[in-house]
């Protein structure tokens, strides 16, 4: 029994799961539900469908290169039995998996580095320019702050004093 | 072999039938449909497949019937001669040629009609050339037609001529007519010949076969034979002539002592010394038949001497073959078919008779070294009495001992099986026999996967160096990104800026959205100005909220708004604040106009009252409430069913005359003409 990945998207297909077509000349292709299926047979390039592992590797948003993957390999010829060895082994496995989650943060924390400098800078030119929607230019000369005007209120009650001088004439 | 398998010629149809089958087949096979609209090259090339399928299915019919037909020179000269006896030679050769010259004629007029097919310019031309390739094709084969019907006879005859192997064991009875060649072979054989008493009851060769030493002899049976010139022979005799010439085989010449056959002895002894040649190299066997009649010491002197010169011929033949002078028992016998008697020992003398002379031939030719096996088993001579058995070493004897003990000692997988329970209730445990390290570890289950991954594919000797140089490569890593991390914060916005900000934000998509409102409907919706305002937004007081917002003033706007509409109303309108009047004006807090003054709208008013359908609203474009009457009536007109079944309906109903003269006048036969 064994894990297999995705062609398409590069999931991994647990036993029970997926379909799997081979092909004429005994290519094997293994696909993890229905939808990656669908766009294979549409002819669709995993390269270029945006949700794809195999997008993100070609476009550098994940981490391609890395000692870390150097240890899962398929191999083709088994390995007497020792204990100890698998002791080692199913010790090391989570600690593999943990290095190489922090390498890919890194990763995309690298990728994101000048992301908040330029969010600022447009953040603030947006507002320079459009402060005329939420600010009066006159308002705006009282007070050249970039901030919202100082709320007036209008009373009500001059306002009906108004209406009985309209009657009374 | 050819010659046996006459039954294996396929029919051959006659004329008529065979161009029905060939056209037919055209016809089924090629495609049917065309139409002249089509290129001309495939017009072309339509036809053509028609002409060539159509030549090609007569060739191969034709060839078959040329191939399947035995060449008369090929075959046996046995089987030569006798259908040259029943055909005539000539005949049959003739009709074979006439076939083979019809299908190469069928040959070049299809070639040369696909040539003038290949420059066709019409579909009509095309088709006339087809027809008359196909016309002339079978024209020829109608011409073939009288061959094609003899070959039909000579297959169905040769299909029914018994199957005799000419170089087996052969016995042939032969002898004048009605001597009881017949009853012989019935005897002796399980034929059932016709035994009549007639002359000319066999008109056929007929074979039966019989066994002596366990060997199987054929028994040929021959019409008989009268003695005439060669030359006026009829075919019947023809056919034992042939059988006689060609097959090497023991020979029984029938003689009837009695003459109840209506032929003297002398007529057959005439006949025996005419065909005499015929016995050459053969072993000859005279047989006095019907000795119940007349037994054969009975008979006249003259008679007796023509037997003994009978028999004094074929104790030449015996002498000639090389073997010894036997009594004349094996050379003249005597028996009675009736009785029975001497039957066998006819049967026998001949079989063996036939047999020496066979195996002494075979003796004398080269193929002797084959079948010399079958004669004779060498065995070489023992020398002396002492025992030579097999030498086998000690210890192979000793380990074939020690394996069979083995074998019975030791317990197998199935014996275990069997003690507990069977093979569906006992699984046998594979581990026992693996080879480890430590055989503790046997029994080990390693998981095959794990938060994932497969286990399998991580299994690897060093391991544990590996990880321990990832875990530091790890930790330097760490250790730089701690020392970058720093990173330039710049100019962040005030919280007041970021509400502005926001506020902004807001307001732009607003303003999106209803662009994009207005986008969608602008086709469909007519764009009413802002003063017939239909839903109420433009109030004063929205103005005062949205400028106020921005951080204007707008004490002085609403005032100077108030104050204009004060001076447009009017004092009446002031009395009656619910007054109603048709009249633009800027639309204030709650007047709206209206025709009846009854009918009051204000605000102040808790239910709300709907409108009459011909008031006209000021936000709809209509003119007065003529218009709306006239509007709302085209409007329900549009949505009335049509009737589209063709039924009739109020506005069909026709009264051709209104004052039909039949009506309105003439008397009547019964009754009155009181009522009109």
């Amino acid at each position: 029994m064994r894990l297999e990945k995705c062609w398409f998207c590069s999931s991994t297909v647990y036993p029970g799961h997926g379909i799997q077509f081979v092909r004429n000349d005994a290519k094997i292709f293994r696909f993890c539900r229905s939808k990656c299926h669908k766009n294979f047979k549409m002819k669709r390039n995993p390269r270029k469908v945006k949700w794809t592992k195999a997008y993100r590797r070609v476009h550098g948003k994940d981490m391609t290169q890395d000692s870390s993957f150097e240890f899962e390999r398929k191999r083709n010829r088994p390995e007497r039995y020792d204990r100890n060895l698998a002791e080692n082994v199913l010790k090391a496995i989570p600690k593999i998996d943990k290095i190489r989650v922090t390498r890919d943060e890194r990763h995309h924390k690298n990728r994101m580095k000048g992301k908040k400098e330029k969010l600022q800078k447009e953040a603030a030119k947006e507002l320079e320019q459009g402060i005329s929607l939420v600010k009066a230019p006159s308002a705006l000369r009282k007070d050249p702050s970039l901030t919202l005007p100082q709320k007036i209120k209008v009373s009500v009650s001059q306002r009906q004093s108004e209406d009985n001088n309209a009657m009374e004439e | 072999m050819v010659q046996y398998n006459f039954k294996k010629i396929t029919v051959v149809p006659n004329g008529k039938d065979f161009v029905d089958i060939i056209l037919s087949r055209t016809q089924r096979q090629t495609p049917t449909v065309v139409h002249k609209g089509y290129a001309i090259s495939r017009l072309r090339q339509f036809y053509m497949r028609k002409v060539k399928y159509t030549q090609q299915n007569f060739h191969d019919k034709l060839s078959t019937i040329i191939d399947e037909f035995p060449r008369l020179d090929d075959i046996h000269p046995f089987y030569g001669d006798l259908l040259h006896v029943l055909y005539n030679k000539d005949h049959y050769k003739l009709a074979l040629g006439q076939i083979n010259t019809a299908r190469n004629l069928i040959g070049k007029i299809a070639k040369d009609y696909v040539k003038l097919l290949k420059y066709g310019d019409s579909l009509y031309r095309c088709k006339c050339l087809k027809v008359a390739a196909l016309g002339r094709m079978c024209t020829v084969l109608k011409r073939v037609g009288p061959s094609l019907a003899y070959l039909e006879q000579v297959r169905q005859h040769m299909a029914r001529l018994p199957s005799i192997d000419p170089n087996t064991r052969t016995i042939l009875i032969c002898g004048y007519p009605n001597v009881g060649k017949s009853s012989f072979i019935n005897k002796i054989t399980r034929a059932d010949v016709d035994v009549q008493p007639y002359a000319f009851t066999t008109k056929s060769l007929f074979v039966g076969h019989t066994d002596y030493k366990y060997l199987r002899y054929q028994v040929i049976d021959t019409p008989g034979i009268l003695d005439r010139p060669f030359e006026d022979r009829n075919i019947i005799e023809m056919c034992s002539i042939t059988a006689l010439a060609h097959l090497r085989a023991a020979i029984l010449f029938f003689l009837d002592i009695s003459g109840s056959c209506g032929y003297s002895i002398a007529q057959q002894a005439a006949l025996f010394h005419s065909i005499k040649s015929l016995f050459m190299n053969k072993p000859l066997i005279i047989v006095c038949n019907k000795t119940d009649l007349q037994p054969l010491e009975g008979i006249s002197e003259e008679d007796r001497k023509l037997v003994m010169e009978m028999k004094s011929e074929a104790l030449k033949t015996v002498i000639g073959q090389g073997g010894e002078a036997t009594s004349d028992d094996s050379v003249l016998l005597t028996m009675s078919t009736l009785t029975e008697e001497g039957v066998i020992s006819v049967k026998n003398a001949a079989c063996e008779r036939l047999l020496d002379q066979r195996v002494e031939v075979k003796m004398k030719s080269k193929k002797i070294n084959d079948c010399l096996n079958r004669f004779h088993v060498a065995i070489p001579k023992p020398r002396d009495q002492k025992e030579r058995p097999p030498c086998i070493p000690q210890a192979v004897l000793e380990a074939k001992a020690k394996e069979a003990a083995e074998k019975e000692k030791r317990k197998t997988e199935k014996d275990l099986e069997n003690e507990n329970g069977g093979a569906g209730v006992y699984s046998m445990n594979l581990r026992k026999h693996y080879i480890l390290a430590n055989d503790e570890w046997k029994e080990d289950i390693l998981p095959e996967i794990l938060d994932g991954h497969n286990v399998y594919d991580f299994i690897d000797p060093d391991i544990l160096r590996r990880v321990e140089e990832l875990e530091r490569e790890e930790g330097i890593r760490q250790a730089e990104e701690e020392n970058d991390e720093f990173e330039i914060d710049g100019a962040e916005l005030t919280p007041e800026q970021q509400a502005a900000l926001a506020e902004i934000r807001k307001k732009k998509s607003l303003l999106i959205q209803q662009h994009r409102i207005k986008k969608s409907n602008a086709e469909s919706r007519p764009t009413v100005p802002r003063k017939f305002d239909k839903d109420k937004q433009y109030t004063s007081e929205r103005m005062g909220r949205q400028l106020s917002k921005l951080g204007l003033d707008p004490s002085l706007a609403i005032q100077r708004m108030r104050s204009r509409s004060v001076s447009r109303r009017g004092r009446k309108r002031d009395r009656s604040p619910e007054g109603a009047d048709g009249g633009d004006r800027m639309d204030v807090d709650g007047d709206t106009p209206g025709k009846k003054q009854r009918l009051s709208r204000s605000r102040s008013r808790s239910r709300s009252v709907s409108r009459p359908p011909h008031e006209v609203v000021p936000g709809e474009g209509l003119k007065d409430s003529a218009q709306k009457i006239k509007a709302i009536k085209l409007a329900k007109k549009s949505v009335k069913k049509r009737n589209k079944e063709a039924r009739r309906g109020e506005a069909d109903r026709v009264i051709p005359t209104l004052k039909p003269k039949h009506l309105y006048s003439g008397k009547r036969s019964t009754g009155k003409t009181d009522r009109r």
